[in-house]
């Protein structure tokens, strides 16, 4: 019986071509005739446009045409929104305003693009950008989240009555019985950060139009290939199978590369259509930073009722989400929030708002996280308030307060992202925090080696704090599974890869059905000429959706070669195994035939064949789930602060994660290694800072502080849980961005525990060395 | 029209003799003029590491140079490491330990080591950790590229 | 962002009013200036190169001057845009005459930088406001003290040299090392006074080609 690869740490199919400089990233797509697209973004927030003059623009030679939203005529038109609204939660506020791909009329964030440059090579549409005037008249800048929505705010939707974007409530028990009950209430103003997903690789698009073959080919980085293609077909008036969408390989997506209707995937391919040339886009870095949709931002404020014991009667969220200037991503990202705010802990009584609310600044969407770090930032905090209020050990708050096995499935009674109810699948909360805290030698720190610090002089503290991970919603992804002649197995999906280890880790679930080497098997992803159905890469549903998909469908496969190989070998099925590439008589195993050879019988090119039959070795599935399934952990740390430079050094990391089944438990700890130098990264180096008048001062590396290798700890020490999911047959969760969830509730913990004073409380979720040696300089004094 | 100048630049063990404007970025060179695409651009300030290539046998950032300024000079990229069917041993090294994700940083990183191990071939956890501090990884939390340099240094050492 | 400053001028405040009317003065105290042009008596457009570390290109703008009190006060409202941004301010300036015979300027107002210069610039803005006004001011320095000898020997020529580009950058170079040690606040301040400066300047020589 051979060895399976479901649960093996094995080497990734897709490195050597990634390692030896040989794979394909979307700049390096060069087409015969190739223009180049470079865009002119205003410089002011906000601001009525008078005219845009690119006359001196397409006087320069090299450049070919440029264009704004005047030229583009009726097929300029804003949005569609990207993610419906939430008509599903009762009472549910929600003012559409979908992106504009163009301005037109007003500019409502410094980056809005208002014209495009199309030249012969990049170098010169680039100084085309320098030549074009934009003629504006300067509006009132609001980005405050309360100040926003304050009677005298300048509307930035100028046909709305304010600037509420939405306004959503849930409510679970009642939170009026909970402050009746309780025996203390505390409050707290808690702001979560604006953090860049800042892949490594910016984002672009390649379009190309045959007007013979009437095919566009479009090569985008885009985590969502199949709406993508949708939206461009719709919004050119071509078939779908007339636009074929292809993911070049990418150097990583986190969020913000989902995000369509923008103008490279307006705009672009509408040129190219017009000047018959392929048009290439690439975005620079500052361009990502100005006009690439970021994620965080939210002011709450939250209270939990408890008993004195310490046992939480309820808590309440009113809660400001910044959207910017337009809301195309529906409510996913304060959903989310709501969702994980109270998802650890036994709360009776929840009360959550969402006042979403329009500023002039950059588009929110998800960034890996996706609304879920606010939520547990929030619970966490009150949680270390109410244990100082209390008197109580931070660990021991959260141990009784903690769900546990016998309560799941569990359903929350609040709707999450996926417009469900969420329930929570499975869990063993109590086990990751023992786990965790048994690790970290949490009582050994607090008796021993914190004292001794102290004495020398040293700030040493420790942080413990819980999650949840919602993953794998639905709607749906799908896939088709394939022996090909030669033997090998395809995969192909229109799932989309940007360096999750797919091309393994699908492999390795088809590889385990079909008896072949997982080496073997190629995953084909993101090219809607070759699968053309699927949502796209969010919620770490990768693994889970398509996953099982895989997994049902190569079982079908599996199914119609036995069956075609039991006719053949005349042989029933049930003494028939099929391994290393072969289907064979268990007992006989020299009576074989190849899996190539099944696949040439299986598709006769004469003859008459029975009604029913399907040519081939090949399967298609979809899957999707009833709901997400949610995964946890428990993550804990050791910081250490610097008292002369308030400079940081995280002296260990364990975290406790459990997403059920792990594919591959290698890409599991690489997922949870990036996940978490994006949530330390949020904690204390990343920002994303607009100033008074609307201007992002945070637009390069220099500003908006990248972390690096030794900013992390030496050893990320990780501890695999394993409660599978009940939801799909392989018990797997997500855990794409489980890392990022909870690091700046922890270290904010660690950095109070560290300091040890009594009224220091950190209301931010993000800090830096001149706050921490303030809070350094009273420490000593006291 | 700017005036073209010529450069003759050794890439990877080849002279090129080509006419380029003088505000050509090298990483600009290298990748669309000589099609060697394995270097990537992530930043083009200077910062993030993802464009770093060998020249004379130190790293340096190929978007923050001129391709006149590197006339004349010995250039060596991540095509000059490995292929596919025989890659080098600190490629090795990375896919063993998964050192890369998405791959965009991971020819940085390589170069990077290259000169590191040329004049530490035996590094500490420590030492390595510091060598790389300046390329940037977002995927990786680059504690297995840590590690993965650490193994490159013991597998070159048994060759 | 709000500034406010003072300058201290070697002169009797006639003198320093007039200096500040002299076309050619101003307009060479000025690193980067191309063109200045009058549309009103009291509204000016002009052309002037920027750098700000990596960020530079050419911006055009306009100036209105209102309040005019000579050799008193006035108020100017300006704004410029181009390929490194844009920026816009308003600018109060007093001169006051001292016992000692010296001119105090004394000037407060608000400026906002927008596009390129604030988003990458930030980091250089600094050091180069910083000595666009100490070069300005220096070169306003020395042209009133050329100017007072002039008068004192009745010579008419002016023995003045304004600072050229290369060497305005040296300075720049220079003070980048010297400005590390300021505060947020200070630097701020710094960064608005010589951008208001020049404005002050600028609207002062256009004035004086009208006046």
């Amino acid at each position: 019986m051979a060895e399976k690869y479901v649960g093996k740490s094995i080497k990734r199919n897709e490195d050597r071509r990634l390692l030896t400089g040989n794979s394909t990233f979307i700049d390096d797509i060069n087409l015969p005739g190739m223009l180049h697209v470079a865009i002119k973004r205003s410089d002011f927030a906000h601001a009525k446009i008078n005219k845009i003059d690119v006359e001196k623009a397409k006087a320069l030679p090299g450049v070919v045409a440029v264009y704004t939203a005047e030229d583009l005529g009726d097929y300029w038109r804003p949005g569609p929104l990207q993610v419906p609204p939430p008509s599903v939660i009762k009472g549910a506020i929600f003012n559409a305003r979908p992106l504009e791909c163009i301005a037109k009329h007003k500019i409502r964030f410094s980056g809005e693009p208002v014209a495009v440059v199309v030249a012969e090579n990049r170098y010169i549409a680039e100084d085309a950008l320098d030549l074009i005037d934009l003629d504006v008249e300067i509006l009132p800048y609001v980005g405050d989240l309360e100040k926003t929505v304050a009677p005298d705010a300048p509307l930035i939707h100028e046909d709305l009555e304010s600037n509420l974007a939405a306004d959503v409530v849930q409510e679970v028990g009642s939170w009026e019985k909970a402050v009746a009950e309780a025996d203390v209430v505390v409050k707290k103003r808690l702001l979560v950060n604006r953090v860049a997903g800042a892949a490594l690789e910016n984002r672009g698009i390649v379009v190309n139009w045959d007007s013979n073959l009437s095919l566009l080919t479009v090569w985008a980085t885009t985590q969502g290939p199949i709406p993508m293609r949708n939206s461009i077909a719709k919004y050119l008036g071509l078939l779908e199978n007339q636009v074929r969408l292809i993911n070049p390989a990418i150097g990583g997506g986190f969020g913000p590369k989902i995000m369509s209707s923008q103008i490279d995937d307006v705009v672009i391919p509408w040129i190219a259509m017009k000047l018959k040339r392929p048009v290439k886009w690439i975005e620079d870095r500052r361009e990502n930073f100005l006009a690439t949709t970021s994620e965080r931002d939210q002011l709450h404020y939250a209270e939990i009722a408890l008993k004195k014991d310490g046992t939480i009667l309820g808590v309440k969220d009113i809660f400001y989400h910044n959207t910017g200037a337009y809301n195309p991503y529906g409510m996913t990202v304060p959903l989310n929030t709501q969702a994980h705010t109270v998802s650890n802990y036994r709360v009776p009584n929840f009360l959550t708002e969402i006042k979403m609310v329009f500023t002039n600044q950059m588009v929110v969407t998800p960034v890996r996280g996706a609304g879920r770090p606010q939520g547990v930032f929030v619970m966490e905090r009150l949680l270390d308030a109410a244990a100082d209020e209390l008197g109580m050990d931070k660990a021991e708050i959260r141990r009784i307060n903690l769900l546990q096995p016998e309560d799941f499935p569990l359903r929350t009674g609040i709707i999450g992202q996926d417009f469900v109810e969420g329930v929570l699948d499975s869990g063993n909360y109590p086990y990751a925090l023992e786990q965790t805290y048994e690790k970290i030698e949490y009582e050994k720190f607090k008796k021993e080696i914190q004292p001794k610090a102290r004495a020398e002089g040293k700030y040493k503290g420790i942080g413990i704090t819980m999650f949840t991970e919602g993953t794998a919603v639905g709607p749906y992804e799908g896939c088709k599974v394939l022996v090909g002649v030669t033997g090998k197995v395809s995969v192909v999906t229109a799932y989309s890869n940007q360096g999750q280890g797919h091309y393994t880790t699908f492999a390795q679930i088809a590889a385990d059905n079909l008896g072949v080497k997982v080496t073997d098997v190629d995953v084909v992803t993101g090219d809607s000429g070759q699968w053309s159905w699927g949502v796209g890469a969010f919620a770490s549903r990768g693994i889970t959706l398509v996953g099982t998909a895989i997994h049902n469908a190569s079982l079908k496969v599996r199914e119609k070669a036995l069956n075609l190989a039991s006719k053949l070998l005349e042989t029933p099925v049930d003494e028939l195994e099929m391994e290393d590439g072969v289907v064979r008589v268990a007992d006989m195993p020299e009576k074989f035939i190849s899996l190539g050879d099944l696949a040439m019988r299986s598709n006769p090119t004469r003859g008459t064949v029975e009604p029913g039959m399907e040519p081939g070795l090949e399967a298609a599935s979809y899957y999707g789930p009833p709901h997400g399934a949610t995964g946890f952990g428990c993550l804990a740390m050791i910081v250490d602060v610097d008292p002369e430079t308030g400079k940081i050094k995280i002296d260990r990391l364990v975290v406790t994660d459990d997403c059920g089944q792990p594919v591959n438990p290698m890409v599991v700890d690489g997922q949870l290694h990036g996940g978490l130098q994006m949530g330390i990264g949020e904690a204390f180096y990343e920002n994303l800072v607009y100033d008074d008048y609307g201007q992002l001062v945070t637009a390069s590396f220099m500003d908006y502080l990248f972390p690096q290798a030794t900013d992390m700890p030496d050893k990320f020490e990780i501890i695999h849980s394993q409660t599978k999911s009940p939801l799909n047959p392989l018990g797997i969760k997500g855990v794409g961005e489980a890392g990022a969830i909870a690091p700046p509730a922890c270290m904010m913990q660690a950095f109070e525990d560290a300091l040890g004073l009594k009224d220091m409380f950190i209301t931010e979720s993000s800090i830096n060395p001149s706050k921490l040696y303030h809070y350094v300089q009273k420490a000593k004094s006291a | 029209m700017t005036q073209k100048v010529k450069v003759a630049i050794t890439v990877n063990g080849t002279l090129y003799e080509r006419e380029v404007e003088p505000r050509l970025l090298l990483s600009d060179f290298i990748r669309h003029e000589l099609g060697l695409k394995g270097t990537h651009v992530g930043c083009e300030h200077g910062l993030c590491g993802a464009c770093t290539v060998l020249i004379d046998g130190h790293t340096a950032r190929s978007c923050t140079l001129f391709t006149v300024m590197v006339d004349g000079s010995d250039i060596k990229t991540v095509e000059s490491l490995g292929t596919m069917e025989e890659m080098h041993p600190i490629q090795e090294a990375f896919s063993e330990v998964h050192a890369l994700q998405c791959g965009f940083c991971t020819p940085g990183f390589l170069m990077t080591t290259v000169e590191f191990l040329e004049g530490n071939p035996n590094p500490t956890a420590e030492e390595a950790r510091e060598a790389i501090d300046g390329n940037f990884c977002r995927c990786t939390g680059y504690e297995n590229i840590v590690e993965a340099v650490q193994l490159a240094a013991k597998k070159m050492a048994a060759h | 962002m709000k500034i406010e400053g003072t300058h201290v001028f070697n002169g009797p405040r006639e003198d320093v009013w007039d200096m500040f009317y002299d076309p050619n003065v101003l307009a060479s105290a000025l690193p980067g200036a191309q063109k200045m042009e009058m549309v009103n008596e009291d509204e000016f457009k002009f052309d002037m190169n920027v750098r700000v570390g990596p960020v530079s290109g050419a911006f055009s703008g306009e100036l209105q001057l209102e309040n005019v009190v000579k050799p008193d006060s006035l108020t100017l409202k300006g704004g410029g845009k181009g390929a490194p941004g844009f920026l816009n301010g308003v600018g109060n300036i007093k001169f006051k005459e001292q016992e000692d015979g010296t001119t105090l300027m004394e000037y407060e107002g608000e400026v906002n930088i927008g596009g390129a210069l604030a988003s990458v610039g930030q980091r250089m803005i600094d050091s180069v406001a910083k000595s666009m006004i100490r070069t300005g001011f220096e070169t306003l320095d020395k042209a009133l003290v050329a100017r007072l000898a002039a008068k004192e020997s009745g010579s008419e020529v002016v023995d003045f040299k304004a600072p050229t580009e290369a060497q305005f950058a040296k300075e720049v170079a220079k003070d980048m090392v010297k400005m590390d040690n300021l505060s947020a606040e200070t630097k701020l301040i710094i960064y608005i006074v010589p951008v208001i400066a020049v404005i002050i300047l600028l609207a002062v020589i256009l004035n004086s080609c009208g006046a």
